[in-house]
């Protein structure tokens, strides 16, 4: 057991530390590098998420996390020592995979219990705290059953129930709600998060999708390319995308040059379409546009036009209240200074 | 009734061409009669029981059991390991390796048989149930490898990393992971192991020795310079032996599991 006063590193102290850690697959010629000097850290207490499209690395960072996957250079800390070497079962930590894993020639009362009896606990401290773990997802009755006789989130439940019992320095979650569908999912997140503040656990979540991203953590992190792409808190991160990548992702769709700026985005509630000769009122960059589309969502209308940007033409997205405008229509559009988001990189001004 | 009367009849010519020697076969060895013709000649036990009363036959027997029960063993001591290695492990040239287990199936028994003849009984002296034990375990090799790898190819592979990451070492992963995940898997090999060692006839007849023979070469044998219904009353005690495996394994794991991939 290492969750004792003599184990357990500072308040402070990161739980998870990566420190310019790689992972290189193939040989030296034709490498392929899944994750390329990453550094990060995994504050206590913290539901921390690893974001990013499909390859982007973030699996193979928590597999190196858990043990699964040994870095090809750089050094994992767990709660302030170097476990880089360190093999999966003495990490203590609490894994809960996509597949849920469960083992299925046990009932759910073993499933729970085998990371105790892996820790030499006593027999009936051993079954309290199975118990407890069932318990805390709601499944106490069904502790005799097979994971056969489960449902997908019942399943699910279980598998986050075994990883918990254990009370890991850090619980591992590799997209635990993918297999689930969609409304049950969106269910699960508050569940995860229920689960995380009760047992008071550091917990790692590895998504792909953003909702799910911002609904659960307080730390996020964004990859691309094995690569950290931008972290913070939520708030942080979504109104102030560090680069056209970030913004993307999390669903902005407006890029353009403004002059004075560089490149920028901006939200399409923060865009205000003119009429001829309305004033602009306040400051702003004004744009001459014309309208493309026009979509009708009821309380206001999406609507896309072709802007002329500071190096050529864009073609932005703006929520417009009135139901007053129709393709081909001459505009300007209007983006208030405090709304523009500046981008670092080359944000193009291509469309997407 | 019969909407497509011409795969019916494709069917039912199977079926005959498929049981048909095998009904004849229970005629014969009920007979009353002295020959072996078909229709029988009166109803009798008799030949069951001069089956029954022939040492060769029991002694042959005892040696088919032993052959067969040791070699199972011994191939699937070494068939498991090779499965795990072959699916869980990060094997190069994991493909060769998989198609090198079923080569043993692809060779003709009888050139593995003269190969193991000529090396093992001639080259080392060894005793002739030895070497059989060494050439089933051979023959069967594969099919506890392949068999039993087919339960690990359905598993999750993750389930080994639940494990580990819960805090069970490799041995114990093995045992309280990966094995019980095998067991269907491990008891449809050993069952199709030993039914395949019991029958074999190709390996074996290179492979017996003064004395010692497995019953299907110790029915050739009888065949060879007999012709009463004795070898029809073996055949049909063999039958019943084999259809008796066959529904204990459908009963503990179900033909689909075992012949399914």
């Amino acid at each position: 057991m290492a969750n004792t006063a003599e184990t357990a590193a500072a308040p402070g102290t990161p739980v998870v530390r990566l420190d310019g850690v790689s992972r290189e697959y193939g040989k030296a010629s034709g490498a392929f590098a899944a994750v390329s000097d990453l550094s990060l850290d995994v504050p206590r207490g913290s539901f921390t998420t690893l974001l990013g499209p499909s390859g982007c690395g973030k699996t193979t960072t928590l597999r190196m996390i858990a043990g699964f996957v040994r870095p090809t250079s750089g050094r994992i800390l767990l709660e302030g020592a170097d476990a880089t070497s360190t093999p999966p079962e003495k990490r203590n930590i609490g894994m809960v995979f996509q597949s849920y894993a469960l083992f299925p020639h046990m009932t759910l009362r073993d499933n729970v219990a085998f990371g105790l009896r892996t820790r030499r606990i006593a027999k009936p401290e051993v079954l309290r705290r199975a118990g407890e773990a069932l318990e805390l997802v709601g499944l106490s009755h069904l502790a005799d059953r097979r994971p056969a006789q489960l449902s997908g989130g019942q399943q699910q439940r279980v598998a986050l129930a075994r990883a918990v019992a254990v009370r890991p320095s850090v619980l591992l979650l590799d997209e635990p709600l993918s297999n689930l569908d969609a409304r049950l999912r969106v269910q699960m997140r508050q569940e995860l998060l229920r689960v995380q503040r009760e047992t008071g656990l550091t917990a790692v979540l590895v998504t792909h999708d953003q909702d799910e991203a911002l609904e659960l953590s307080d730390h996020l992190v964004i990859m691309n390319g094995g690569r950290l792409e931008q972290q913070g808190a939520p708030r942080e991160v979504f109104p102030a995308p560090a680069n056209r990548f970030v913004a993307e992702f999390l669903g902005y769709q407006n890029f353009l040059t403004v002059p004075g700026h560089g490149p920028v985005t901006v939200r399409p509630e923060h865009t205000r379409l003119l009429a001829d000769g309305e004033a602009a009122g306040g400051d702003g960059v004004l744009l001459d546009a014309q309208v493309r589309g026009v979509t009708y969502q009821g309380s206001h209308c999406l609507v896309e036009v072709a802007a002329a940007s500071g190096d050529g033409e864009a073609t932005l997205h703006c929520l417009h209240p009135g139901d007053d405008v129709r393709p081909g229509a001459r505009v300007r559009i209007a983006l208030p200074h405090r709304h523009l988001v500046a981008l670092a990189g080359g944000a193009g001004t291509e469309d997407r | 009734m019969i909407r497509r009367p011409f795969l019916t009849l494709l069917a039912a010519v199977a079926f005959t061409i498929m049981l048909g020697p095998v009904v004849i076969l229970l005629g014969v060895a009920f007979t009353a009669g002295s020959t072996l013709t078909f229709p029988p000649e009166g109803l009798s036990l008799r030949w069951f029981g001069a089956a029954l009363a022939y040492q060769p036959f029991l002694d042959s027997f005892r040696t088919s059991v032993v052959v067969a029960l040791t070699s199972t063993l011994f191939a699937l001591a070494l068939g498991i390991p090779a499965a795990v290695a072959l699916h869980r492990g990060s094997l190069p040239g994991r493909r060769v390796l998989e198609n090198l287990f079923l080569s043993p199936v692809i060779v003709p028994e009888l050139v593995l048989g003269l190969a193991l003849f000529q090396q093992i009984m001639v080259g080392l002296h060894s005793t002739a149930t030895a070497a059989l034990v060494l050439g089933h375990t051979v023959l069967l090799l594969p099919y506890a490898v392949r068999v039993a790898g087919a339960s690990l190819a359905l598993a999750d592979p993750r389930l080994e990393e639940a494990a580990r990451g819960l805090g069970a070492g490799p041995v114990r992963t093995f045992f309280s992971v990966t094995l019980p995940v095998m067991r269907p898997g491990i008891l449809s090999a050993a069952i199709l192991a030993f039914v395949t060692s019991l029958n074999n006839v190709p390996l074996s007849l290179l492979l017996t020795g003064p004395g010692v023979a497995t019953l299907p070469v110790e029915m050739l044998n009888y065949v060879q310079s007999s012709f009463d219904p004795v070898v029809a009353a073996v055949s049909v005690l063999l039958l019943a032996g084999s259809v008796a495996v066959a529904l204990v394994t459908e009963r503990l794991v179900g033909f689909t599991k075992v012949f399914g991939r």
